[in-house]
């Protein structure tokens, strides 16, 4: 009967804990990441001096004040794209034309593919994208400081401090975009290759420059192992397609773009659709190892007999 | 846990102030021990001639790691710096060469921080070497030849895996067969390490093929559409 007792008394206290924990955090969302003044700053010295001086000198302190002042001392659900309109007229610089890269559903292969602005520059390889990739942050009313125990989700409220930034990024990426587009759609995406709602839907079609572009190039890659949902021409990519043309671009739209492919297939080499037709012939000859001591000792014997026959001949 | 202030101050103190063609590795020791941090059991990827292909895989496949990923190398990499005796101590114009001093605190930094990589490499290591260059794909003026493979340590690493690549395209001045993998392999061996070696291993090769689609070397097996 006691330890009946003590055990509903320790499940009691372990229950009341548990939820006085999730009345301290305010919010469902990652709090403010840790460091992020001295992260940011140092990035945005980072891209200015190695990465891509061609966008030349930028005060990056102002940039940073910028920025921070468009979220503190505010209630972390009311920030708007436009908040941070100063931040971008100070981060702001050309986008190559060509280079633009949009996606959905694949960011970390779009980082790949892009090489860090070599090859393309996603948003991502923006001076005022770069800043922010992969950080969260929001403030809090009546407080200078930053909250790094909990920040609104999307779903808790949709004007919080990064939604805000990436629709504001999205727009200006969009709207400083020009000549060849590139769009990189994930073929295997649950609920299809063009997301409707969803950044490039909402945020960078509406703001795509018209006279500014010469044509839009969609590639449509199924993950190696993933199902084929969508592709050119079906579904949500027909919606895409008919969406561009009707709004006067000159669109064409490629699957399983080769380059792409290549890059998907680092992690399974050996699936079929990664085969090279060179490399088949090249694995009948195998690898070399010490182990296979036959192999060295065969060459190393047949390169002495060639000494001897070249010492013999000299002389 | 890492205090990155104290580091950039070991990094600062490293050079600031001083001769910079006089740049010893006891100078980078503090910096040494504060930003380093253990490397997981056969993760060690070690490149030369090959530092564009190298982290652009290990930028693909987490399951690798160069210098150049771990904190020290990452602080580092395509930053430079040098110290002045005179005021204030840091030459914001211009750094000795290499050929115009070996000493230089650059120079010194990587050859250290190298050395460190390979001693703290366990398991078996991968090195991707350039089979197009014609000085030879194992060379002992390089880091990887003069450094690196000489404080790996056997009684931690039981095997060195070569990745031999060829450009695409490009020419096949050396295989695994050549003559400078045998210098390779007769020193791992006099070191009890084992060495074995393929010719464009095929993951590594599918990178490459990211920058030549269309070329034969790249076709693949299925015709995909």
């Amino acid at each position: 009967m006691k330890n009946l007792f003590l055990s509903l008394l320790l499940v009691s206290v372990l229950f009341m804990t548990s939820s006085l924990e999730v009345q301290g955090r305010k919010w469902k969302g990652e709090g403010t990441t840790p460091n992020l003044e001295s992260i940011v700053i140092g990035r945005c010295y980072d891209y200015i001096r190695i990465l891509n001086p061609a966008v030349g000198e930028k005060n990056c302190s102002e940039i940073w004040e910028a920025f921070k002042n468009a979220f503190v001392n505010k209630d972390p659900c009311s920030i708007l794209p436009k908040d941070y309109e100063l931040f971008i007229n100070l981060s702001l610089h050309t986008i190559p034309p060509n280079k633009s890269l949009f996606w959905e559903n694949n960011q970390l292969l779009v980082n790949s593919f892009a090489a860090r602005g070599r090859r393309y520059m996603s948003v991502g390889d923006t001076l005022f994208g770069f800043f922010a990739d992969f950080l969260n942050w929001c403030g809090q009313p009546n407080s200078t400081g930053l909250d790094y125990e909990s920040c609104p989700t999307t779903e808790e409220c949709e004007n919080n401090a990064v939604e805000s930034f990436w629709r504001m990024a999205s727009s200006t990426y969009a709207q400083h975009s020009s000549g060849e587009i590139h769009v990189l759609l994930n073929g295997s995406a649950v609920g299809g290759a063009y997301p409707e709602p969803g950044f490039f839907a909402d945020y960078e079609i509406p703001n795509l420059q018209k006279d500014k572009i010469s044509q839009i190039v969609i590639w449509v890659v199924d993950d190696i192992k993933g199902p084929d949902i969508d592709s050119c021409g079906t579904h949500t990519v027909e919606r895409l397609e008919n969406r561009l043309k009707a709004l006067g671009y000159d669109i064409t739209c490629t699957d399983n773009y080769k380059s792409v492919m290549f890059l998907l297939c680092l992690d399974y080499p050996d699936d079929s659709k990664c085969t090279l037709s060179s490399s088949a012939a090249a694995a009948q000859r195998g690898p070399m190892s010490s182990e296979r001591g036959g192999s060295w000792n065969k060459l190393t014997f047949l390169s002495f007999v060639g000494f001897l026959f070249r010492f013999a001949l000299v002389y | 846990d890492k205090d990155c202030l104290k580091i950039w101050e070991s990094l600062k103190d490293a050079f600031i102030y001083k001769d910079p063609c006089n740049i010893t590795s006891e100078d980078y020791q503090p910096l040494m021990e504060l930003a380093s941090h253990p490397i997981p059991c056969n993760k060690s990827l070690f490149w030369s001639k090959t530092s564009d292909l190298a982290h652009r895989y290990t930028k693909s496949n987490q399951n690798f790691l160069t210098l150049e990923d771990t904190l020290l190398g990452y602080m580092a990499d395509r930053v430079s710096w040098c110290g002045d005796p005179s005021a204030p101590g840091i030459n914001y114009e211009s750094c000795p060469k290499r050929s115009e001093c070996e000493s230089n605190p650059s120079s010194v930094f990587w050859k250290t921080a190298s050395k460190m990589f390979a001693e703290a490499a366990c398991g078996v290591v991968q090195v991707i070497l350039n089979g197009s260059i014609e000085a030879g794909a194992f060379r002992s003026s390089s880091i990887f030849g003069s450094v690196e493979i000489f404080n790996l340590n056997p009684a931690k690493v039981s095997a060195v895996h070569v990745w031999l690549m060829h450009d695409i395209g490009g020419p096949r001045s050396e295989s695994c067969s050549g003559h400078s993998i045998k210098r390779m392999k007769s020193i791992l061996e006099e070191r009890n390490i084992m060495i074995t070696c393929e010719d464009n291993y095929r993951p590594v090769q599918l990178l490459q093929c990211v920058r030549n689609p269309d070329h034969i070397d790249c076709r693949l097996c299925t015709n995909t559409t």
